[in-house]
């Protein structure tokens, strides 16, 4: 390595040292000497690092590897090789001249940061998130959320595949009236917190949902599936336990906030997706396991205190079981049936008696044929 | 290096081929990783955009690591995740009343809506303006040039508060007030700013940046003309002044357009050649609004090509794969070879729009900038390091920041 011409930077101050800089006798450092410096410089070729990244074909920059208070361990002088043979040399005899290097416990730092974004990502999605609906959802005045129900519904309508001019809903005179005869029969005497509404619309899926605010809806596919009303009127008894704790509207808060969350990721603030999201997401999400028992046992105190065999309610669940082989029906996606369900819903109607049909042959038929 | 007695000039060196080959494998390296790599796909290109800036024959330096964005990124994560969820659950919850279906909601109600899906917005948009004046500090920050620093102080809540402020007076005002909030912004960030020891300092007044607003004024006063036009062509049911007042409008909205691309660089040359760097340090810009255009359009359609280049040899090859189909193997090898066609073909799109627009357009402001008195330049000294930056992690989060 001949002496020979460099740029020196001291990282005090901007001016430019034109320097020679040359090996060390000891073949271990580079000795930088300059008219402009006071004394030379011996950085130690162990030490050395360039910078990595550039544009540059005809220059190189080193600087030292030191542990100072930048962003990278980096000395803040920098000297520039303009010299090709001493670059090609540099190349060739210090394969570590382009290493990274990390601040001492950096990865301690990621591994931590990491473990806390997660955690935090965990306790707004699962605990505060869902606490806050809770809180909401009990203080949301009535009116308010028979609103925000028909928007939810009408919004499902459209996700069924409505059209500007037809609605999905059956309107069948006799069908209807049929529908009104199993609610009023499964609510009377009861004390209701909402005025129950339901409807069926013309759609071959397995599935029924409820909606804030009281509106019940009953896919047409759950009505062709079903052997009888005693089946219907269980589904419909256990949905009505849904509207009567919240459900819908506790998920549906619930969803805005966690929709928030992720599309912060995604980078849609407008809130628009979000008001998309929760309405396929009230159709396609479960609710939790609590909720689903919660209301199979309200369904079974409101057959028993209707006179409904709850056996249609178990069969339901035997049937849905059935179809599991063929294909999912979307009512076991939205309401997970576990066998231990089944199982409860039977035991109950062994201990029931004096029950009768909740509608009668022609009611059931004129039921079935409500989207004709 | 033409350095005469008292102005550099500035040159830019970066190529197309190396900045592609680095954009392209970073860009792959950030998909397979799932976006993690992206920190690191930032910083490299910006070595290498930084590392082609030479000015007096000293080449610019970023020292910024992808590290560091990492951990700025979860830390705003952290928070936004917090702030975000709560205030999207609480505005949904207020919301509730005016929720309506837009298919059969009156139009009062449709207003109502629209208005609490943006409050959502304004409640982000704090952070927003937080974040844009975070990610410049930022890069101030990680900027060195002769070993010295850059730097800007901290300040990023007096700017959001004032963007808010001048940019509604710049909305209420239909845009008239623009180069005030332009102007009073520049300023804000501008006197905040270091080179070593230091300190920028904007000068001039907002008014002078009229004369650059010219052409998006004439862009406004056709439009409004020819809704008169077609107003006019509308009561007296005249078709041949209806075709020409929509004619009018076309004409308008490109002026528009292209007048907003005027006085982007219009006033960024005011603003610039307005900037004096400790005691007498000056600048010169002159950059040209039809070269930007220029580059636009060219590298626009330049790019749309390749890209549909690209997007159709990845149709071809997805369609060599349908025979295969029969079977379940077959689909599943069909999805993968889709999926990691798009992305490539996304990925080159990305590095070329890289190569062949935003590159000219920056090397084109940096020609054309020219420092003067740069003899002051050699005495001016190192200044502390900063490291409480939380290097962009919110304007990653939020996703703004633009190409580089
Ligand atoms: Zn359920």
């Amino acid at each position: 390595m001949q002496k020979t011409e460099a740029h020196f930077f001291n990282g005090l101050t901007a001016g430019r040292h034109e320097v020679h800089v040359a090996l060390s006798d000891d073949r271990q450092a580079m000795i930088i000497t300059g008219d402009t410096l006071p004394e030379p410089l011996r950085w130690s070729l162990m030490d050395l690092r360039a910078l990595h990244d550039t544009s540059h074909k005809d220059r190189l920059t080193l600087t030292r590897h030191a542990d100072t208070g930048d962003e990278a361990p980096r000395d803040p002088a920098r000297l520039v090789l303009h010299d090709p043979e001493l670059i090609a040399w540099m190349h060739r005899t210090r394969p570590g001249l382009f290493r990274t290097d990390l601040h001492k416990g950096t990865w301690r730092k990621v591994f931590l940061y990491s473990g806390g974004a997660l955690v935090a990502a965990g306790l707004m999605l699962f605990v505060i998130l869902p606490a806050m609906a809770n809180t909401l959802a009990l203080i949301i005045p009535v009116e308010r959320e028979i609103a925000f129900g028909k928007v939810v519904v009408s919004q499902m309508e459209r996700v069924l595949g409505r059209t500007e001019k037809k609605s999905l809903s059956c309107e069948n005179l006799a069908g209807r009236a049929a529908l009104t005869t199993m609610l009023t029969r499964l609510t009377e005497n009861q004390e209701m917190e909402y005025q129950i509404s339901a409807q069926v619309f013309d759609h071959g899926m397995v599935n029924a949902f409820a909606a804030p605010g009281g509106q019940v809806v009953i896919l047409r596919g759950l009505l062709d599936n079903a052997q009888g009303p005693d089946e219907v009127a269980g589904v419909l008894a256990h949905e009505i336990g849904h509207v009567e704790s919240r459900d819908a509207t506790r998920h549906a808060l619930r969803t805005a906030g966690s929709a928030g969350l992720l599309s912060m990721l995604i980078g849609d603030f407008t809130g628009g997706t979000a008001i998309a999201l929760v309405g396929e997401h009230l159709m396609t999400a479960a609710y939790t396991r609590d909720a689903e028992a919660a209301a199979d046992l309200f369904a079974l105190d409101m057959l028993q205190a209707a006179n409904v065999d709850a056996a249609g309610f178990a069969r339901f669940f035997d049937e849905m079981d059935g179809l599991k082989g063929i294909e999912i029906p979307a009512y076991l996606s939205t309401h997970p049936v576990t066998a231990e369900r089944a199982e409860q819903a039977r035991g109950f109607a062994q201990s029931q008696s004096g029950t009768r049909p909740i509608l009668n042959d022609a009611e059931w038929q004129a039921l079935r044929n409500i989207c004709r | 290096m033409s350095t005469t007695q008292d102005s550099m000039d500035i040159r830019y060196t970066g190529e197309k081929g190396p900045l592609f080959n680095l954009a392209f494998k970073t860009g792959l390296l950030t998909v397979v990783t799932l976006g993690i790599y992206r920190f690191w796909q930032k910083t490299r290109i910006r070595k290498y955009i930084w590392s082609s800036v030479d000015a007096g024959g000293d080449t610019f330096e970023y020292t910024g690591t992808g590290i560091e964005k990492l951990l700025g990124f979860l830390i705003a994560v952290v928070f936004l995740a917090i702030y975000i969820g709560i205030i999207q659950m609480v505005l949904f919850y207020a919301g509730l009343s005016v929720m309506v279906d837009p298919q059969r909601a009156s139009p009062q109600e449709m207003i109502a809506q629209t208005i609490a899906l943006y409050i959502t917005f304004f409640a982000v948009l704090p952070f927003i303006l937080y974040a844009v004046y975070r990610a410049r500090r930022y890069k101030m920050a990680r900027t060195r040039w002769r070993g010295i620093r850059f730097g800007m102080e901290k300040g990023a809540w007096g700017f959001v508060w004032r963007a808010m402020g001048y940019g509604f007076l710049a909305v209420i005002t239909l845009g008239i007030l623009t180069p005030l909030q332009t102007f009073r912004l520049e300023k804000y960030q501008a006197d905040r700013s270091y080179y070593g020891s230091a300190r920028f300092t904007q000068t001039g007044k907002w008014t002078e940046l009229y004369p650059a607003m010219k052409h998006m004024l004439i862009g406004i006063g056709i439009l409004v003309l020819s809704f008169a036009l077609i107003g006019g062509g509308a009561v007296s049911e005249n078709v041949g002044l209806i075709g020409f007042g929509g004619f009018a409008a076309f004409v308008g909205y490109v002026w528009v357009i292209i007048g907003g691309i005027h006085y982007g660089v219009q006033s960024f040359a005011y603003l610039t050649a307005n900037k004096v760097l400790g005691d007498d340090i000056h600048f010169t810009a002159a950059p040209r609004t039809g070269f930007v255009i220029k580059t636009y359009i060219v590298g626009g359609l330049l790019v749309g090509l390749l890209a549909s280049v690209a997007f159709g040899i990845v149709g071809t090859i997805a369609a060599a794969f349908i025979p295969l189909l029969q079977n379940g193997g077959g689909m599943i090898a069909f999805g993968i070879v889709m999926a990691v066609g798009y992305v490539v073909a996304l990925v080159l799109t990305q590095a070329l729009s890289l190569i062949l627009i935003t590159q000219p357009i920056l090397a084109h402001y940096i020609e054309k900038l020219e420092i003067v008195n740069a003899d002051g330049l050699n005495r001016i000294a190192q200044r502390e390091a900063e490291t409480g930056v939380d290097a962009e992690g919110f304007a990653d989060a939020l996703d703004i920041g633009g190409a580089i």
